[in-house]
């Protein structure tokens, strides 16, 4: 190959990638109407461009995405909404437990108090006699 | 759509397979379509898919979310189609010799004919044969050539891809378009 063929491959290249300027696209055009085997060259190599292009895309096998969802590691996201769907009657229980236990630890509380206090009031209720 | 692609990463992160759902379905054909250019099977290249989206699963916490995740992603897919190739050198199917007909119908496509078979024939055979060409590139040129001509990236997407300067992809692509054009030229000659 020539270096006078090779500068034109390369002007060919730059004109299949769309980035000739306009003057070496005239350049290319002007050369290639007397050198055949320039044309032949750029018209192959066009040719080459073309078959690619018309290269269907094809498209992903059925069920892919559920696939790969089922490969994917568990969703740790969601544990406690999980277990609580698949167990209602503890949760349930579990979540009357908090507010009773409270309820009793407040009763005992109460007694406790009273108990101190001799005549029936809550000690936590006594306001300060003295404010300044 | 870049920000809803965002917000879904960004649910992604947190281990939310609904919202990777979404984005295995926005990509699952592009990613198939490099995998299967790339090895020229379509069980294997299947297989390449779904291991691609479980990495990018795996590692999405490595992924930075101001750049581009179609980027990252195609370069998980190309360097997965690459290590299988390497890993079962020379292949089987791919070397397998074309069937005369075929080259029969890309004969008759490239010279324009007039006795132009089955529209359809015609199309199916001349992907066959054009994958049997992408097929016979050095690994290096058909990355270049399959994001650029199947996926149509930009040349700055392919480098960023393929972690290579732009120069080397205009190269890799020249290089690549010239020898199939060897090729084709070829089966012109047994005309």
């Amino acid at each position: 190959m020539s270096d006078a063929h090779k500068k034109f491959v390369s002007l060919m290249n730059k004109v299949l990638d769309e980035e000739a300027t306009k003057e070496e696209q005239r350049l290319l055009d002007a050369h290639i109407a007397d050198c055949s085997s320039c044309r032949v060259h750029f018209h192959e190599l066009r040719q080459s461009a073309d078959l690619l292009n018309r290269l269907v895309h094809p498209q992903a096998p059925l069920n892919f995405t559920k696939n790969v969802l089922d490969k994917l590691p568990a969703d740790n996201r969601h544990a406690v909404r999980n277990w609580v769907s698949r167990h209602p009657l503890y949760a349930a229980m579990a979540i009357c437990a908090l507010p009773m236990s409270l309820m009793m630890i407040a009763a005992r509380r109460q007694t406790v108090y009273r108990d101190k206090n001799g005549n029936g009031q809550f000690i936590l209720l006594k306001m300060p006699e003295n404010r300044s | 759509m870049e920000q809803k692609e965002k917000r879904l990463i960004r649910r992604v992160k947190k281990g939310d397979h609904q919202a990777f759902a979404e984005l295995v379905d926005r990509y699952k054909n592009s990613v198939f379509a490099i995998c299967l250019r790339m090895v020229g099977n379509r069980q294997e290249a299947e297989d390449l898919s779904q291991e691609t989206f479980i990495r990018a699963y795996k590692h999405i916490d490595q992924f930075d979310n101001d750049r581009n995740f179609s980027t990252w992603l195609f370069r998980i897919a190309t360097n997965l189609s690459i290590d299988s190739l390497r890993r079962k050198k020379p292949s089987v199917s791919l070397d397998a010799e074309l069937p005369g007909a075929e080259g029969l119908a890309l004969k008759e496509l490239l010279s324009g004919g007039e006795t132009m078979p089955d529209e359809q024939i015609v199309r199916a055979e001349m992907e066959k044969i054009i994958q049997h060409e992408i097929s016979l590139l050095p690994e290096k040129y058909r990355s270049a050539v399959i994001l650029k001509y199947i996926e149509d990236l930009s040349l700055k997407e392919i480098s960023e891809i393929m972690g290579i300067p732009v120069g080397t992809v205009k190269t890799r692509i020249h290089r690549g378009r010239e020898m199939l054009r060897k090729h084709m030229a070829a089966f012109r000659g047994e005309k």
